[in-house]
């Protein structure tokens, strides 16, 4: 990177002390479609929301929650290609963890390393922030499970609920009213299902929504027939 | 005078001053030959004078040192609902036995086992290597793994290594197509069977193979036969030894691992048999305690000045 034309970092500070890149990025995620995620003492659940502008879209094919390693998973809002570049990158880093330590990466430790590759993204010559943020589901290395949200500054937080992109003020007062420490994973499904249907443009069915889920320490995207089966239940 | 040159350079001659060298290995590197272009992809510079010294080391009978064979009996076929994989469990170092209960069939994928002779290290670490890129081609294509694709990534892997990597394989297991065996050597070289068996003890273990095997045998049939391979490995051959593990995958996804399906060599009965003398034990309190006093010792950083020693 050094002696190439753009050897400055794009990304710098205003009079007022922003990164204005970085907030600039943020509103590529406010305009991204909404995701959300809720944890509890027995899992944890995120949901996005998967509609397209046109129903010729072959959505069966296009997906947004992503498992990382078998017990955690990543979802999005923001600038899809970003997305993957991220998650391909957190999969060989935890691949890489696991070949060294005999174990697989806590939670924790991936959402550090992520977070670590987002802010190089902010503070190297010639690229861009990430126009994404992440909410991580998994569980740490003492099996709790634990939700973790990572911006495109390379910030990351941990939630008990939480929600991004698109009307994500309304999601997440709506979560703040329903939130209870002692949910249940089941609970927390419905609950996340509920909120996502609130901001919902349309119709929301099985096809044009996703879940992930962290039961038991695993990491599964549930099917669209495991999805009708929770909407069935709700109405 | 090139000749001349050579005597005065090379230090053995100098001792023996007389003698000219049979050899002078500079003249056979790259360098001195004619024509030598830049060398690409692997290099052979060394291939003409390795030659020229196994050729004088055998006419002047010395013995060149030899590798290490791979003491091992590992097999693995293939039956009517999937596939059966067998090993021995001893480790070697030389002629001492390391590891009595060594575990030598190893992970890939939830579908697939391999059994690995050789190295000890070597085999843990290529198969643990691959099995990494499987579980990350996994979540990339969201389908199971295939026995096909592990061969191809490990005889990649050890080609590329050119036999340094001294693991030899017998990868089974099933998928989409099929249960499969395959049989993989450290050069990188596969051969795809019904039944195969690899290591030190391969030789037995296979004689009752060629016996025994017939296709589409039911499953307690198929994990007899291994069991009866692997324990003619572990009984004729020096290099195997101890316990037998056995490995059942089953096309409908189940796998059944058991460590020391047969155990012939248990030590502890004969540990057991032997009579201790009642004098190596005793028990607590034989002694009488006369008194007892305990007295603080206050660790002290101070040292006394040390005095120098005269010389």
């Amino acid at each position: 990177m050094g002696d190439s034309a753009y050897s400055f970092s794009l990304t710098t500070f205003s009079r007022q002390g922003k990164l204005l890149q970085i907030e600039y990025a943020l509103n590529a995620v406010a305009n991204g479609r909404t995701s959300l995620g809720i944890c509890t003492k027995d899992g944890v659940v995120i949901a996005t929301d998967k509609k397209f502008s046109s129903p010729l879209v072959d959505s069966e094919h296009v997906h947004k929650v992503e498992a990382v390693t078998p017990s955690t998973g990543f979802v999005y809002s923001g600038v899809g290609p970003d997305y993957r570049v991220l998650v391909r990158n957190a999969r060989k880093s935890s691949q890489a963890y696991l070949r060294h330590y005999g174990e697989l990466q806590p939670v924790s430790q991936l959402v550090k390393s992520t977070a670590s590759v987002m802010q190089r993204y902010t503070q190297s010559g010639g690229v861009r922030p990430f126009g994404i943020s992440l909410l991580v589901a998994g569980v740490d290395g003492d099996g709790t499970p634990r939700l973790y949200q990572v911006d495109p500054s390379g910030a990351y937080f941990g939630w008990k609920a939480t929600a991004i992109g698109k009307n994500y003020i309304n999601a997440k007062n709506f979560l703040e009213k329903r939130y209870q420490d002692d949910m249940e994973l089941e609970d927390a499904i419905h609950t996340a299902l509920l909120t996502l249907r609130e901001g919902f443009e349309g119709e929301m069915n099985a096809k044009n929504i996703e879940v992930g889920v962290v039961r038991n320490g695993k990491f599964s995207s549930l099917t669209p027939s495991q999805i009708q089966d929770y909407l069935d239940e709700a109405n | 005078e090139k000749q001349a040159e050579k005597i005065v350079t090379n230090p053995k001659s100098t001792a023996a001053a007389t003698h000219k060298p049979i050899i002078d290995m500079s003249e056979l590197t790259a360098e001195h030959i004619p024509d030598a272009r830049e060398p690409s992809g692997f290099s052979f510079d060394h291939f003409h004078r390795n030659k020229v010294i196994a050729d004088a080391a055998k006419s002047s009978g010395a013995a060149l040192p030899s590798a290490t064979k791979t003491g091992t009996t590992i097999v693995g076929l293939v039956y009517k609902d999937g596939v059966v994989l067998g090993a021995d469990t001893r480790a070697t170092s030389g002629a001492e036995v390391a590891e009595k209960n060594c575990e030598k069939i190893h992970f890939i994928a939830p579908n697939i086992y391999c059994c690995g002779a050789g190295t000890a290290a070597d085999t843990e670490k290529t198969t643990e290597l691959i099995s990494s890129q499987l579980e990350l081609l996994r979540m990339d294509t969201r389908s199971p793994s295939r026995v096909v694709t592990a061969c191809t990534l490990l005889k990649r892997m050890l080609f590329r290594y050119q036999g340094y990597v001294s693991a030899a394989l017998v990868l089974g297991g099933c998928d989409i197509n099929g249960p499969h065996i395959y049989q993989i050597y450290p050069h990188g070289s596969t051969g795809k069977l019904p039944y195969t068996t690899m290591g030190s003890g391969s030789l037995a273990a296979m004689s009752v193979f060629e016996h025994g095997y017939h296709d589409n045998m039911a499953e307690a049939e198929a994990v007899d036969l291994v069991k009866r391979a692997i324990l003619a490995g572990i009984f004729n051959d020096l290099g195997s030894g101890s316990n037998c593990d056995t490995c059942v995958i089953r096309m409908d996804g189940s796998v059944t691992m058991t460590r020391a399906a047969v155990a012939p060599n248990e030590t502890q009965p004969l540990r057991d048999g032997i009579r201790h003398s009642s004098k190596l034990t005793i028990a607590p309190g034989t002694t009488p305690v006369v008194s007892s006093k305990f007295e603080r010792f206050e660790a002290s950083d101070e040292r006394e000045d040390p005095t120098a020693m005269e010389t």
